[in-house]
Formats: structure tokens, C-alpha cells, sequence
């Protein structure tokens, strides 16, 4: 680190290069005692070097709410999401998914998951004009195979879903060649995935979302009932990690949770089993859970033209949103909400 | 330090002393740590202190009036169920003018996790200028009417200074700058940190620099609380502690944060009821109430009983009685 770039006083500079001091980071992490005591600096000194690098790192980063609302522009705007494909689902969540932050769809099996994603991954690919981010996707399974088969058959039928897209445009994309499909069965290939493949696909823009596919069968071997400490730990490493990737790439990340219970801490006494359900679920965003359960609605003639398949998409958890619900089919060309 | 004996040392700071004294012009809220001042007129100082509304009664009743200025207040609780919201709500009704019980306040709002979402504050702002109108139109007062052509969603908006704090060096940092911001913008009644323990509970295999650096974070909000009249609002995680025969939920940051706010409230769930229990609190006994988030932010489960000074008693927490029982 430069400190003679840095608006101090001289006698500062030389004690911070004379105690060997590196980052800005090393000064923070101590308290104003301790810096006095190895600068060997009066306490006014202290406070006034803490205030400079402070300022070095927070200069600018103060916006209104107002400024945050009436923010238009795309690359910057809160306004800006992710569009499902479908504006029904869209409107159950105001817009789609949130471009910064981890969402979590959870649900039983065959529920729906996996075509909700695979939506996604074309649905990132259209313009911003269609609810797109204009970019590619990551896909990364950590169990199942790559359902390609399927991603053609959505790919084939793309004109019939997004109808509100013209077809030139539809027919301009290469939908296939902007998702990247990685494997990662344990820990460390995941780890390596995030902290290379990905971060090297998002720093050169190629990627706008990414899917995890599921993040569940990852923890589910490796860790016995004793080892809850550990899992935590890495639960929060890589919560953190990702978390800090949505930031700084403003793209969305979402990962599928496969648990076929989801207790939403309807804990009794402050009571929960040690499933670490709350270790992931404080590094969420959003918590949306799919099911196949047919609601008691159902009967009343909502779903009485689906044969069968109808699902529900609900909302757990959302700081924007209420706890709601809608329904959706799975046809040919993708998932479609019901009105 | 500047190298004179410790008797010559004792003899300067007497004869500073004695000048500070005898300024005359020494304000109340200065940082002197020489200001002697008896029990009685610190007690009454306290008790004239505002209290930010929730909006939900029975909230407001078990902290003795809403949240209060000067004190830090911590709201833990699992995600979801409405720290943010109760946040949000705090930033808008900081605002309120005084002629509606407000102590016309201004927000601060740190966001440490990315979950301040402008569009639900525009709703809950909405909803409150919409609150403020109708009493406005029942009382046909001046001063109601005068004060809203200012309190509008523009200006709500406006007088919300929002940061967004991506780690835990940046929220270090953002807080040493607090200080300066809050001079600069004296009308400032409100610091809100969504959440706390975010930025603290990965990236640290060193436990006790950890514990240091949240200690001395404690140490500067409470010196900012009272130096600039405000309230401090912090959100924190729930963790699991795993005991011999079973697991509770207990805040996070372990024991010794426990110490660093004044107020303490625990939000939870009785199925699909939500709960806020009065935790900690040097004056309020524990209490749990019922709480909602409606399309209009925090709020009551019934709307409160409705007596002939209802409007009153619910906007102006400062004109209720105090009872003895509530001390």
C-alpha cells in the first residue's frame, strides 16, 4: 500500500511504514489503543488517520432512498430483476428474481424445480427490454445429470412461451451456447467451481446467473449428525462466498434445495432439531418452495382444465414481498402460471 | 506524552478543570467527563427523551413507548420473519412531525446483506403519509395540515441516507464516518444496522479479534446514540446452541454482545403467529406480544380498541400518562 498517496500527516505515514503496516484492512482490524501503542502516535493522530483511510474506502457511498427509487438505469436500478418467463409467475414475485442475492427454491421432488431453473437459464439470455439480463447462465449439478434433452425440447419451443418477444429476436440468440454446465459431487470440486470456473465466466461477463442444482446433496453425505459444528462452518464460508459474488457481479444465484420437509422454524419452545435449516436459511434472500400438493382451492375450478400437474409456487420468505402463492403447470415449452 | 512529570501533569488538568467550570455556556449533551449532574436530573432527562412509534401498539407499550432515543435497541430473530420490515418501518416513522407524535427525525440506514428493497419502503412511507391525511382531515388542525405539505413520499424518501456495507471492513469503517455524517445532518433521530452479525459470522478463524472488533463497534454506537439524540437499531441472526437434550435458538455473536444493547427483542413464531418478546430492557418488564406485516408495513393483529381519544393516545405516545406500574 502507497501511504504517500494518502492525504496524512508525514510523521503518520513514516510510523505506518515503520511499523510495517500493509492494508488498510490491518489498521481496522486494531483497535485505537493498540495502534497507538505500535505507531507509538498521540490518540488524536489515531483518530484522524482511522477517519482518512475510512474515507478512502466509504467516499461516495451514500445514496437517498429517493436516488435508490427513482433509479431507472438497468445496470444499477433495484427495479431491474430477472424475469421468469411467464407473467403470472413474474407477478407474483414484482418482476421476477432479485438481481443481488441468494434464492433459495425448495421443494419435494419432481416438483418442478429443475424446469424453473432451466427456465431461468433462457430467460437470462433475452435483452433487458424482455426481462433478460442480456447474458449467459452457469449450471452447476452436484447430483443428477445435465437434463439436456430437456433444455433442447425448451429451447425448440422458446417462440411459444416468450409470445411477447418478436421472433427475430428469439431467433438471434444461441441459447445453448451461453449455458455453461459444471459437475461438482463433493465439497472441494465446489469450492474450486465457485472460486475459479465461476468467478472467471462472471469477470468477463459471459454469465448473469447462476444455478446450483442442488445445494442440498452436497451436505447430505459428507457430514455425520456429529459434525453439525463443521457444516455450519462451511455452510457460511460458502453462503458468504457466493453471496459476495451476486454483489459484486449483480447477478442472481439460484440454488435449488432438495429437503422433502421444510419447517419454517414453526419451532415449539424455541425447539428445532440441529438440521442446520437456519445456518443456510440466514444466508438467503428469498425462499420460494414449489410443491405438488394440490391446494383445497384446487377443487373450486381454478385447475379443472390441468389434468393433474398442477403445482404451486409459493413465497416463504421475500423483505419485498408477502407470503403468497400461485399456480403453474409444466407443458412442452416450459413452466406457465395459472391465472 | 508531552513529557512533564505526573505532579505537573495533575496541576494542568486542575486548573482546565476549573475553566470548564466556569464556562457557563457547557450544553448538556457536550462529551465532558467532568459534567456532574444528580440522579434526579439525569432521570428526568431520560424520561423527556422521544420515542420512535412502530406502528404497532402493543409494541410500543411493552418498550414503554416505542423505541427510544439515546438507547440501542437489538432485534434478533430467524430470517423472515420481519426484522428488516420493523427497520423499514422505524426509517419512515422517525419521520413523523411532531404535531402527529413524531420527533421529526431523519434516517440513517446501514445495510450489511442486501435486503433493503425500496419498493416495500415506498409502501410502508405511503401508507404512513396516508395514516398522517386521515387525521389530519378528522382534526382539521393548522399545524397538522401545515406539517403536511412537507411530509410527503418525496421527502420520506429523501431524508433516508441508505449505505451499503459489502463486509465487515467497510461497516468499520462506515461507522468511524458516522460520527462526522451525523454532525453534518443534525436532524438525524435514527441509525439503523440491518444486520449486525452478517459481515461477522464467516471470515473469522480468530474468535477474540472478532469479539474485540464487535465490542469496540458497541462501545462506538453507544457513544453516537448519546451524543447525537438517537436511536440505534441493530438486527441479528439466530443461531442454533446445541445442548446436552436439545437445540434452542439464541441470538448470535455469542455471550459477550449480549451486553452491548440496552433493549432487546426477540421476534419468533407460534405457527404461523409472530411473536415479539421484550427480552432485555433496564426499565420495561419482559413481555411477549402478536405482531403483523401487512401490505402497509409493521402492525397491530386487531386494530387497537378504539376509545373517544384514539387518534390522540395512538400518535402522541409523549401526551399518554405515565403509569406507575410501567416504571
Amino acid at each position: 500500500m502507497d501511504w504517500d498517496q494518502f492525504d496524512l500527516n508525514p510523521k503518520v505515514i513514516a510510523a505506518l511504514k515503520k511499523a510495517d503496516i500493509k492494508s488498510i484492512k490491518e489498521i481496522l482490524n486494531l483497535s485505537g489503543a493498540d495502534l497507538q501503542r505500535l505507531m507509538k502516535l498521540s490518540s488524536a493522530d489515531i483518530q484522524c488517520l482511522l477517519k482518512t483511510v475510512s474515507l478512502t474506502l466509504r467516499r461516495n457511498s451514500m445514496l437517498t432512498a429517493l436516488q435508490l427509487y427513482q433509479d431507472k438505469d438497468h445496470l444499477t436500478s433495484q427495479h431491474q430483476k430477472l424475469s421468469l418467463g411467464c407473467s403470472v409467475l413474474d407477478n407474483l414475485l414484482k418482476g421476477g428474481i432479485p438481481l443481488v442475492g441468494i434464492t433459495e427454491l425448495a421443494g419435494e421432488s419432481s416438483a418442478g424445480k429443475t424446469q424453473i431453473s432451466l427456465q431461468l437459464c433462457l430467460c437470462v439470455q433475452y435483452p433487458y427490454k424482455y426481462g433478460g439480463l442480456d447474458s449467459g447462465a452457469v449450471y452447476i449439478c452436484t447430483e443428477d445429470v445435465f437434463p439436456s434433452k430437456r433444455l433442447q425440447q425448451l429451447i425448440d419451443q422458446q417462440h411459444k412461451l416468450r409470445a411477447d418477444v418478436p421472433a427475430e429476436i428469439i431467433q438471434k440468440i444461441k441459447f445453448g451456447n451461453s449455458i455453461f454446465v459444471e459437475h461438482a459431487a463433493d465439497l472441494d470440486a465446489f469450492h474450486n467451481c465457485i472460486t475459479k470456473r465461476i468467478s472467471l465466466l462472471l469477470t468477463r461477463g459471459m454469465v448473469r446467473l447462476v444455478v446450483i442444482d442442488s445445494i442440498a446433496a452436497l451436505f447430505r453425505c459428507e457430514f455425520g449428525a456429529s459434525d453439525s459444528v463443521m457444516k455450519a462452518q462451511y455452510l457460511q464460508t460458502f453462503g458468504a462466498q457466493l453471496h459476495s459474488l451476486s454483489t459484486r457481479f449483480r447477478t442472481p444465484i439460484m440454488c435449488i434445495n432438495q429437503k422433502s420437509v421444510m419447517l419454517l422454524y414453526s419451532a415449539v419452545d424455541n425447539r428445532v432439531s440441529p438440521a442446520l435449516g437456519i445456518t443456510w436459511a440466514n444466508q438467503l434472500l428469498m425462499r420460494l418452495m414449489v410443491s405438488r400438493i394440490s391446494p383445497p382451492e384446487q377443487s373450486s375450478g381454478v385447475a379443472s382444465h390441468h389434468t393433474g400437474s398442477v403445482r404451486t409456487l409459493r413465497v416463504v420468505f421475500a423483505p419485498h414481498l408477502p407470503q403468497s402463492f400461485c399456480y403453474y403447470t409444466v407443458k412442452l415449452e416450459g413452466v406457465k402460471g395459472i391465472r | 506524552e508531552i513529557g512533564i512529570s505526573k505532579e505537573e501533569a495533575l496541576e494542568v488538568l486542575q486548573v482546565v478543570r476549573k475553566e470548564c467550570h466556569s464556562d457557563a455556556a457547557r450544553t448538556a449533551g457536550g462529551s465532558a467527563a467532568t459534567r456532574k449532574c444528580t440522579a434526579l436530573e439525569l432521570l428526568e432527562e431520560e424520561q423527556a427523551q422521544g420515542f420512535i412509534i412502530t406502528f404497532c401498539s402493543a409494541l410500543d407499550n411493552i418498550l414503554g413507548g416505542g423505541v427510544q432515543l439515546t438507547k440501542i435497541t437489538e432485534i434478533c430473530g430467524a430470517p423472515g420473519v420481519g426484522k428488516t420490515q420493523l427497520c423499514m418501518q422505524l426509517a419512515v416513522d422517525v419521520q413523523i412531525p411532531e404535531c402527529f407524535g413524531g420527533v421529526a427525525g431523519e434516517a440513517v440506514f446501514i445495510d450489511t446483506e442486501g435486503s433493503f428493497m425500496v419498493d416495500r419502503l415506498v409502501d410502508i412511507a405511503t401508507a404512513c403519509v396516508q395514516h398522517c391525511q386521515l387525521i389530519a382531515e378528522a382534526h382539521q388542525e393548522e399545524d397538522h395540515l401545515k406539517a403536511l405539505e412537507t411530509f410527503s413520499l418525496e421527502s420520506i424518501l429523501s431524508h433516508i441516507y441508505y449505505f451499503r456495507c459489502r463486509d465487515y471492513i467497510e461497516l468499520l469503517a462506515q461507522v468511524y464516518l458516522l460520527p462526522d455524517f451525523l454532525s453534518e445532518h443534525s436532524k438525524v433521530r435514527l441509525v439503523v444496522v440491518d444486520g449486525i452479525a452478517f459481515p461477522f459470522r464467516h471470515d473469522f478463524e480468530d474468535l477474540s479479534l472478532r469479539t474485540r472488533l464487535l465490542n469496540g463497534l458497541a462501545q462506538q454506537l453507544i457513544i453516537i446514540a448519546n451524543d447525537h439524540k438517537s436511536a440505534v437499531v441493530l438486527t441479528n441472526q439466530m443461531t442454533t446452541r446445541i445442548g446436552q437434550n436439545q437445540s434452542i435458538l439464541v441470538p448470535a455473536l455469542g455471550e459477550s454482545w449480549g451486553h452491548a444493547a440496552t433493549v432487546r427483542l426477540i421476534f419468533h413464531w407460534d405457527n404461523s403467529q409472530r411473536l415479539a418478546t421484550l427480552y432485555k430492557s433496564p426499565s420495561q418488564k419482559e413481555s411477549t406480544i402478536p405482531y403483523c406485516i401487512t401490505s402497509h408495513g409493521f402492525r397491530d393483529v386487531q386494530p387497537p380498541a378504539v376509545t373517544q381519544n384514539a387518534e390522540g393516545t395512538e400518535m402522541n405516545p409523549r401526551k399518554r400518562p405515565r403509569r406507575e406500574e410501567e416504571k
